[in-house]
């Protein structure tokens, strides 16, 4: 008889709170829109700065913690180093985001303590993924981003939290040179490294493709790596050209990434439009929209047009990439805990029936017409638009909380 | 003992939760032996390396022809070669799916 290795599918109780608290930071940054007005509509105000950190760390990387949980044994091929360490690390992470949140609205005392806590919890997190990695005998492209991935993140939170203390006060360090290096290191260096690393996992295993070059995947992940290193160079040594460099690495990084995403959308065998497909097809359309936005930017430096390039990479492709996945993973996880026991004894639920099918496409078309409506009102400063498109997203984002509860209490 | 239809007729009752087809029509089976002491060899692949599913899905198929009477022992032999893709699938199977 096999066994089935709990090491490839940690226990549902120790992932389902990353999903539960994410859906749920993701209404609470959909509400925080109805507080912008288009005088605060700027890269440096505390509460453009605050609501990044609410839907970065309560909805971006909560929900990423969580799928690695489920997914690293899967993409390593090795059981977990110590998989326990999950059950601390989304209460610190859920305590230390609302700290930081409230942080930047008025309490700047607050930022080294959320700081902190924060990045106790991605060290707990890193320290972990390392540990497992370590068991890995020869690592491959895919393993070998999660590698980068967690090491740019490594040295993204040792940026914001001496920034944390900068604002706090505590320690005096020219933050606007840090801050450059602290997104990119969190945002190019962690999130698009990793969700391009799972992409050549997750979206064959999906979409049922096959055929397909990994080498694009390689190409891209060097080019943004690069980028990365080059910006955090740019923080220190003043140099226009290394910044603008690091620029055209990460959007050729990008394009040989759409590359990847193409050919194994053409190879796919399964073509039906899921909520899945079309969250991702949405979430791409967004990226290469931002994308085009970033490079008027950086021809006209009209701010908005970053802030509308930004909000779409955020709520646009991240947001919809992983809403997406949401729809995929949890059911998968719900069905391996409650009902994979009772497989050739009694009738099983197929993943597909967990969905809540009306409701998931109701918060798709919510939450796509909201985001796209926002990025118009960033991009003419209409505060009217912003509300009515915040009204979308609000309601879109109350759907996903109530389909999150849909599938987890499925029986 | 048994014949490869019949064994697979066996593993047909195996269903991929994700996609709701048999392993069978899926054509992730790759062949099915049995001698006359009841000892099984069942030769099959998976849609993708990375499935979550893996270990579950091999138990399952183990456990298909563990039910046929008389069979004493089960291997499940998995392999990469030849690499599985959509074509190995029944025509049902290409048609549900929109790639036929």
């Amino acid at each position: 008889m096999f066994s089935i290795s709990q090491d490839f599918a940690p226990p549902f109780k120790l992932i389902s709170p990353f999903f539960i608290l994410g859906s749920l930071f993701y209404l609470l940054a959909s509400v925080f829109i109805f507080f912008f007005t288009s005088d605060n509509l700027l890269l440096q105000d505390p509460k453009v700065l605050s609501f990044v950190h609410l839907f970065l760390l309560g909805f971006v990387m909560m929900v990423i913690f969580g799928a690695m949980a489920q997914l690293i044994p899967v993409v390593l091929e090795v059981g977990h180093s110590a998989v326990e360490l999950f059950y601390v690390i989304w209460p610190l992470l859920g305590i230390g985001t609302i700290l930081m949140v409230v942080g930047f609205l008025g309490f700047p005392a607050l930022l080294p303590y959320g700081g902190t806590v924060v990045l106790i919890s991605m060290m707990i997190f890193v320290m972990e993924i390392f540990s497992t990695i370590k068991k890995v005998k020869k690592l491959n492209i895919v393993m070998g981003s999660v590698l980068i991935s967690n090491t740019f993140l490594f040295f993204g939170i040792i940026f914001g939290l001496v920034m944390a203390l900068g604002y706090a006060g505590t320690i005096e360090v020219d933050i606007m040179s840090l801050l450059r290096s602290h997104v990119y290191l969190v945002i190019g260096g962690y999130i698009a490294i990793t969700l391009m690393g799972l992409s050549v996992v997750l979206l064959p295993m999906f979409g049922l493709s096959h055929g397909f070059s990994m080498r694009p995947l390689e190409v891209s992940i060097t080019l943004m790596s690069t980028s990365v290193v080059l910006v955090v160079i740019s923080s220190f040594v003043k140099y226009a050209l290394i910044e603008y460099t690091a620029y055209t690495l990460a959007l050729a990084s990008m394009v040989f990434y759409f590359y990847l995403v193409y050919t194994i959308f053409k190879t796919r065998a399964r073509k039906e439009l899921d909520i899945y497909a079309i969250s991702l097809i949405y979430a791409y359309f967004s990226m290469l929209v931002a994308l085009g936005l970033g490079v008027a930017y950086l021809a006209s430096s009209y701010e908005p047009l970053l802030l509308a390039s930004g909000w779409l990479i955020f709520f646009g492709f991240f947001g919809f990439a992983i809403t997406g996945h949401i729809y995929k993973i949890v059911p998968f996880l719900v069905w391996f805990e409650r009902f994979s026991p009772l497989v050739g004894k009694e009738k099983v639920p197929m993943l597909a029936d967990m969905l809540p099918k009306k409701s998931s496409h109701a918060q798709f078309v919510f939450c796509a017409v909201g985001v796209s409506i926002i990025a118009v009102a960033i991009l003419l400063q209409d505060d009217t638009l912003m509300k009515a498109g915040a009204s979308f997203l609000v309601v879109g984002a109350s759907a996903l909380v109530r389909n999150v509860f849909y599938m987890i209490n499925f029986k | 003992m048994y014949s490869k239809e019949e064994l697979f007729l066996a593993i047909s009752t195996v269903i991929d939760p994700e996609v709701g087809f048999n392993l069978v029509e899926m054509g992730l089976i790759y062949d099915a032996k049995c001698d006359d002491e009841g000892n099984a060899h069942v030769t099959m692949t998976l849609s993708t390396k990375a499935c979550p599913m893996h270990q579950m899905i091999l138990q399952w198929v183990k456990e298909s022809v563990e039910k046929m009477a008389n069979i004493k022992n089960v291997e499940v032999e998995l392999v990469w070669e030849p690499a599985w893709n959509i074509t190995m699938a029944d025509d049902n199977v290409k048609k549900a799916l929109g790639g036929a």
